[in-house]
């Protein structure tokens, strides 16, 4: 079952690529909804049992596979948001066949990472969903792509280079046999090696979280890709290091970690206000939402760094439904562009002649600037609460950076949806049917987890219990 | 008088019997029938080969008095040299016309060649494995020179005086070597310096590091790789293809045996890591300069060199089967990469970058291959390229070698930046329409097809391989 959920849309991808061009968004629809089904039979069943088989017994690899709550949300969040862009792209997109192809193979991907328990599937996967991301900016992205991409793909493959090299450094000082998470927690590593090999993983992680100074290649990466928005959705969802250092750095590393503890909440709080600062003077959408993820970004990095249960808790939660309301504003700007032919800030107007889907728009934000009743403040709240525990000047920090989304969300809000239209421009037409149901369904996730968040606390819950157990905390 | 009876088993020669016979029969058709009728008897001679090797598998045979030696591994070795030299020969079927390669002479020399590379895959000696160097370094100068244009004239005659130096110094090196253990053969030259039983200890230490110099040319790696750009990009593509995937194979074969199997103990590591680090830095800096497909991946094969010559720093278990996965990796990777660039091409030029630019538009499967090929000699999963680097690093990390473990890694960090360009450039819109050559290559195509395939599945399924490297028995007969 979960092999199924794994692997249906890198096959529906696969597919894509035999069949032609009507009947492609066809097979892709089906294939991402079918992954969708399949996941909340997943979820009804309550996940799946950690499964392994040897891969490569020679060197310790294994197919270690299983769904726990926290990987259950956001393989759930996943698969709903592919389907999503599935959707858009289909119909929104000119020539959608590759784009359809790559965000089925990049679903593939983020499932596989979610789903892994061994530290080279995890890495195999966390790497297969960068061929995808490069090719769909490499074939959709804007004028400056070749510079975009060659940040991107350098910075994230050197941090994760230096995670695969952590990685051997685990097995081989751990001693254990495999590099299955649980042989490789059953020993226990020796504080003195940790620090290092938590470095690489940091590394790694922090560059997709991401986190200062290892972010420079996100702004770019959202400004140059493809107007739709869908590929950027698609890499919001790519943000796996929160999740990356809750799964495998924290528990393979306590010690390390604790005695890093302040240095990396710091950082993390000092993204979460630096990055909010940049957004607030961004002229561009893209460029806006980079940022304001960034921003969440930190907020989720605080929340793990600090080995709090419940800002972990918090953190795991921002992490699963920001991907969710971000990744509808991503494509809600692929909208703005489909009418206005730009995605500057400075339209003005669009509230007149497009109310529906400023009306949505304007709840998404709200649900991003952390608003009570919405999905983000839950997440948000959690992590404040926690961190303050932990250090409340870091929490404070942090906490401003909350105001400070208010203000730039607000700010670019304002000046593209309500005030006065430049003059002779042509009325805008609302929103679409097939537009509305993909943002209709991505704000009622979000009231519906703002409001009633025990499902998936109650999801989140006993991993993070465990987890902390398991650091003695 | 008592006749003494040389020890020959005839079944340990059958490969390279079978491959001599092929090659000896192309040479007398060679005069009455079509070149692509001796080809098509090269292929069927090397796949006769292949499958000879099947059977003598776990035998352990050796002929000669231990001067012919068919462990297993040099069985793998085999194996890989034959892929390698069948892959070169099918794509070279579609292209010898274009490239004024058609004549016979062409798939003989070839034959000839692999015939020098069993033997040194063979070799239970110095001497066997220094006459197999010579009849595969003859051939490759012959096969660079063949076609009659300037440009491959001079990357002949640069590989050819620099070849013979490096011939020279090997043979200096093994009469230093000889000279100091009194005997050629590996097992012979391993129990003299183990026994503490040879005469002069700076003989031995100059005779190393003088075969390691030799080795050094052979497979490219700094300081002595700089006719490798010069001659891979100016030799005709099918002759590239030849050279960076069997020829590198087979010297790194002769390696394994002289260094591992004669030489063990002695302090030859320092020179060598010296080596193997510039290797890996100056190939992947180099090749972040290069504007031509061809000599991209020529400095791409010397910073490959460097990668697998940290098997033979690492422990002999860990990293034998390591430098077998990633040259099985690497051949199917680079011969079709190869293949690919010689269907694209306008000429034996090869191509520049930028030039590739909107590829998958006009061809899309060209592009898709040859992205999955840079990707592997990138090492990125899941192909077999990451596996192969994973193997390898680990072998050298975990024998102790934990500096040259970081430079690899970080110089394959490097590596990225020359290996994602021109993958990436292909899916990118052109910015003005290029004509498109429509002309099959049927040949090529199975070439790249196979190649394909087998890129994927080493890196989805590496187990399969790396069981059969790691048995007990390979272990055996590195004892």
């Amino acid at each position: 079952m979960i092999n199924v959920l794994l692997y249906l849309p890198a096959l529906a991808a696969l597919l894509l690529v035999f069949t032609p061009g009507a009947t492609k968004k066809y097979i892709a629809i089906a294939g991402s909804l079918f992954a969708f089904i399949v996941n909340l039979l997943l979820w009804q069943q309550g996940g799946a049992e950690v499964t392994s088989v040897p891969w490569v017994p020679a060197l310790g690899m294994t197919y270690t596979i299983g769904l726990d709550g926290v990987s259950l949300l956001l393989t759930l969040v996943t698969s709903f948001m592919s389907l999503l862009c599935v959707l858009y792209a289909a119909f929104n997109v000119e020539r959608p066949g590759p784009m359809l192809a790559n965000v089925l193979l990049m679903e593939s991907g983020l499932l596989g990472i979610f789903a892994s328990r061994d530290l080279i599937l995890f890495y195999v996967f966390f790497e297969a969903t960068l061929i995808p991301a490069l090719v769909m900016l490499a074939i959709y992205g804007g004028p400056r792509r070749v510079q975009a991409l060659t940040k991107f793909a350098v910075y994230t493959i050197i941090g994760s280079l230096f995670m695969l090299l952590s990685m051997i450094g685990v097995k081989y000082y751990s001693g254990s046999a495999t590099f299955a998470l649980a042989d490789l927690l059953a020993k226990p590593l020796d504080p003195k090696v940790q620090m290092w090999l938590l470095l690489g993983f940091v590394a790694a992680f922090a560059v997709k979280l991401p986190m200062f100074p290892l972010h420079g290649w996100l702004p770019e990466f959202h400004e140059e890709n493809h107007n739709s928005g869908v590929p950027d959705v698609m890499g919001t969802l790519y943000k796996v290091g929160g999740y990356g250092v809750f799964r495998f750095a924290l528990p393979l590393f306590p010690e390390a970690s604790e005695e890093l503890r302040f240095i990396l909440m710091a950082l993390a709080a000092f993204t979460t206000l630096y990055a909010a600062w940049i957004a607030f003077q961004q002229t561009n959408w893209k460029r806006v939402l980079a940022y304001a993820g960034l921003s969440h970004m930190g907020l989720v990095a605080l929340g793990v760094f600090s080995m709090n249960d419940i800002a972990t808790t918090g953190a795991l939660y921002l992490l699963a439904f920001q991907g969710v309301y971000m990744g509808a504003l991503f494509l809600a700007v692929g909208m703005i562009y489909n009418r206005t032919g730009h995605v500057n800030t400075n339209s003005g107007g669009i509230m007149d002649d497009a109310p529906v889907l400023s009306g949505l728009t304007m709840v998404l934000w709200f649900a991003a600037i952390a608003v009570p009743g919405l999905a983000g403040f839950i997440g948000e709240f959690s992590i404040m609460l926690g961190a303050y525990q932990v250090s409340p000047w870091l929490a404070f920090i942090a906490g401003l950076s909350v105001i400070a989304a208010g203000a730039y969300a607000l700010t670019a809000y304002q000046k593209t949806y309500w005030e006065t239209k430049p003059q002779g421009t042509v009325a805008l037409k609302d929103i679409t049917g097939l537009e509305g149901l993909i943002l209709i369904s991505a704000v009622g996730v979000s009231v519906i987890y703002g409001i009633y968040s025990s499902p998936a606390i109650n999801m989140i819950r006993p991993v993070v219990d465990r987890i902390m157990q398991g650091l003695g905390g | 008088m008592e006749l003494q009876m040389p020890d020959i088993k005839f079944m340990a020669m059958l490969p390279i019997v079978i491959i001599l016979v092929t090659a000896v029969a192309a040479t007398i058709l060679g005069f009455f029938t079509s070149r692509r009728n001796i080809a098509m008897l090269g292929i069927t001679g090397q796949v006769l080969t292949l499958g000879s090797l099947f059977s003598l598998w776990d035998q352990n045979l050796s002929s000669f008095a231990g001067s012919l030696q068919l462990s297993n591994v040099s069985l793998i070795f085999a194996g890989i040299i034959l892929i390698g030299s069948i892959l070169s020969q099918l794509t070279s079927l579609d292209h010898t016309a274009r490239s004024n390669l058609n004549f016979p002479e062409f798939d003989i020399i070839l034959l000839y060649g692999v015939t020098g590379t069993l033997l040194i895959a063979f070799s239970g000696d110095l001497i066997v494995m220094l006459i197999g160097l010579e009849v595969m370094s003859l051939s490759t100068y012959v096969l660079a020179t063949l076609q009659e244009s300037r440009r491959s004239e001079e990357a002949g005659m640069k590989y050819f005086l620099l070849g013979s130096v490096a011939s020279a110094v090997l043979i200096y090196g093994i009469a230093l070597v000889f000279g100091a253990t009194g005997t050629f053969s590996y097992d012979g030259i391993r129990q003299a310096i183990a026994s503490q039983a040879f005469q002069n200890d700076a003989l031995l230490l100059t005779g190393a590091f003088l075969l390691l110099a030799g080795f050094s040319f052979k497979v490219a790696m700094a300081p002595f790789h700089q006719w490798t750009p010069d001659v891979y990009s100016g030799s005709p593509t099918i002759v590239t293809q030849f050279m960076s995937i069997v020829v590198k194979t087979a010297a790194f074969a002769g390696m394994i045996a002289v260094f591992l199997r004669a030489l063990p103990g002695a302090d030859w590591t320092l020179p060598a890591q010296i080596i193997l680090a510039l290797t890996m830095i100056g190939g992947n800096m180099a090749a972040l300069r290069q504007a031509e497909i061809k000599r991209a991946l020529a400095y791409s094969a010397i910073a490959h060199s460097g990668y697998l010559g940290l098997a033979l720093l690492a422990a002999p278990d860990l990293g034998i089967p390591a430098l077998l996965y990633h040259l099985l990796g690497y051949t199917f990777a680079n011969a079709g990469a190869f293949a690919v660039i010689a269907m694209l091409q306008q000429d034996d030029r090869g191509m520049l970058i930028p030039k590739m630019r909107g590829l998958y538009y006009r061809k899309p499967l060209h592009a898709i291959s040859l992205a999955i090929f840079l990707l592997s000699l990138a090492g990125i999963p899941p192909f077999a390229g990451f596996v192969a680097k994973l193997v390898l690093f680990g072998a050298a990390f975990q024998s102790g070698y934990t500096a040259m473990t970081i430079i690899a890694i970080v110089t394959s960090m490097i590596a990225f930046v020359y290996y994602l360009r021109p993958a990436v450039l292909m899916f990118m819109p052109a910015e003005e329409p290029q004509s498109i050559e429509e002309r099959s290559f049927p040949n090529s195509t199975l070439t790249v097809l196979a190649s394909v395939a087998a890129t994927v599945v080493l890196g989805v399924l590496p187990n399969w391989v790396l069981t059969l490297f790691n048995s007990p028995i390979v272990q055996q007969a590195m004892k």
